[in-house]
């Protein structure tokens, strides 16, 4: 568990103190002739930065998550994290859906066990971390309920203890709260800050909420469509933790408005 | 769980009671109506036979000549092996082409065939080809259990959704771990539908069978019963089939919702409750 609670607070910005685990440089995805769903997206991601993918739907943000997962090939360029090339899902890049994609006939902690299982034998101490990853997303008491029995945003809960259970430090997050009601999403944004700092996870998060792109985010890419684009990286300099009152602050409207600004002009 | 007060619970109690009370009235209504109009010769008993002659050849037919047991077995026999071949020569045959493109794309023409023949026409040729016994019934029955699983089964399977497959993939599960831990058990419920369905066709196609062809089972007697005018008998024999019907039904309801738990609540509760004290205690 020290390694999961390892509460080692973010330092502020000092991105380029940093190496990068993600580099990709002018990857394109090409679905047909004339889809071009990804042109030309140069990139890097340093260590343990939270980094937010914002932009209309084709911008093409859910295709670049993929293709770092090592679900679907790129047409052009190269992608590498820490420095080999993705071809396949890894060991420490991780993915969380919009979609809960729990298993409906597992509890939520065999739910959590799944990766664990997939890799091979379920130790004792594995089930003892799923146990605790529950009561780490705030699941205490709903260890061995069906997720039909969860609300919403209980469920997603359990998809990130699972997420958090395969190790990955890399965490690919598509929308993940995307279908919950606004007050559960702030909820769980807040909550997700905490537990991803507290690990020191390298955060790609792909969101069309501009705020909220802001709010996470060390840095923020901002997408254009038709083709996708990756129009510019915008940095987000707040210290961490944050509270939720920055939203209203001057500085942080300013972010919005030039996010706003980018995405406009398309 | 039942968290309603006491007395509420027995108010519920009596209304249930008396609710069961209706319905034995009413029914025994029905039977003095027929036994009446049997009396009177508003129907002609001789076609139509009184609640009371046919009670006395259940009496008969079971307990005193017990003719009806070596058929009610025979028929049994049938249905139970032919719905377990034909089921399971469905859902293997499926799981194949669930998990072969060309195997399901040469499949197709024939399965699209097939499903359009009616699959009981086919009772005269098998009774040609395998004779009047046990064999050719066998045949018949699998025939007609086979495809509803089949077909439910590659649907379900078909149908496993992209993001969950995706989130196996991401966690680098193999095609098998993600055929046992995704696709079959999330194609559960359609391949239970299915199984349930080929259950009642077993028993109508055991029935057919019998009637074009055959020396023994509950077809044979039904036909026996009605050539000799023997109504109340015939009646009878149909009353014990409709019990089996409904008996089978019964039991594969009961399966079924041990099987997918997952979607009914009372199962969900009691496995989720299992669960929780198995791993309490390893």
């Amino acid at each position: 568990m020290a390694a999961v609670l390892k509460s080692e607070a973010r330092a502020a910005v000092d991105a380029a103190a940093r190496p990068n685990v993600l580099e990709g440089e002018r990857v394109t995805k090409r679905f047909s002739e004339t889809v071009v769903a990804l042109e030309d997206a140069t990139f890097s991601v340093p260590e343990g930065s939270f980094v937010s993918l914002v932009g209309p739907s084709g911008c093409g943000k859910s295709t670049l998550l993929r293709m770092v997962a090592g679900l679907i090939p790129m047409t052009s360029g190269t992608l590498a994290v820490r420095g080999e090339e993705v071809k396949a899902p890894r060991t420490d890049v991780g993915m969380m859906f919009q979609k809960a994609t729990l298993l409906d006939w597992r509890t939520a902690v065999e739910n959590v066990l799944l990766p664990t299982e997939l890799a091979g034998r379920t130790t004792d101490a594995d089930r003892k971390r799923a146990i605790e990853l529950l009561h780490l997303v705030g699941l205490e008491d709903f260890e061995f309920a069906f997720p039909r029995q969860l609300s919403g945003g209980m469920q997603q809960r359990v998809s990130l203890a699972r997420l958090l259970q395969t190790g990955a430090d890399i965490l690919l997050l598509d929308e993940p709260f995307g279908a919950l009601d606004e007050f559960t999403r702030e909820r769980m944004n807040i909550e997700l800050l905490r537990i991803v700092d507290g690990i020191g996870a390298t955060v790609l998060f792909v969101t069309h909420n501009i705020a909220e792109a802001i709010f996470l985010a060390d840095q923020v890419m901002v997408m254009t469509p038709r083709p996708g684009r990756l129009a510019k990286v915008v940095d987000v300099p707040f210290a961490r933790p944050r509270e939720i009152d920055l939203i209203t602050t001057a500085e942080f409207n300013e972010i919005v408005a030039e996010v706003r600004g980018i995405l406009g002009g398309h | 769980m039942d968290v309603s007060p006491p007395a509420d619970r027995t108010e519920r109690r009596r209304l249930a009671t008396r609710r069961v009370l209706t319905h034995l009235a009413i029914f025994a209504c029905v039977l003095l109506v027929w036994e009446a109009a049997a009396w009177s010769g508003i129907a002609d008993p001789l076609l139509y036979p009184q609640p009371s002659a046919i009670a006395a050849s259940i009496v008969r037919i079971f307990f005193v000549q017990g003719n009806i047991w070596w058929h009610l077995w025979v028929t049994m026999h049938e249905v139970i092996v032919g719905f377990f071949v034909g089921t399971l020569l469905g859902i293997s045959l499926a799981v194949a082409a669930g998990l072969s493109e060309i195997l399901r794309r040469y499949m197709k023409p024939y399965v699209i065939i097939m499903e359009a023949t009616p699959r009981i026409a086919l009772g005269p040729l098998m009774i040609a080809w395998l004779g009047f016994g046990f064999s050719s019934k066998l045949a018949i029955i699998a025939l007609v259990c086979f495809f509803a699983p089949f077909v439910n089964t590659l649907t379900g399977l078909l149908m496993a959704d992209e993001d969950r497959m995706e989130m196996m993939r991401s966690m680098r599960a193999t095609k098998r771990q993600i055929f046992w831990k995704l696709m079959l058990p999330a194609a559960m419920p359609i391949i239970m539908a299915g199984i349930r369905l080929a259950m009642a066709s077993a028993l109508a196609g055991a029935l057919v069978a019998e009637f074009i062809s055959a020396n023994h089972g509950m077809g044979v007697l039904l036909t026996r019963y009605t050539q000799s005018l023997n109504m109340p008998s015939a009646f009878a024999s149909l009353l014990t089939l409709t019990a089996i019907g409904f008996f089978l039904y019964r039991t594969m309801e009961i399966i079924e919702a041990r099987i997918i738990f997952w979607q009914n609540d009372a199962e969900m509760h009691r496995v989720a409750k299992r669960r929780g004290a198995a791993w309490s205690s390893a």
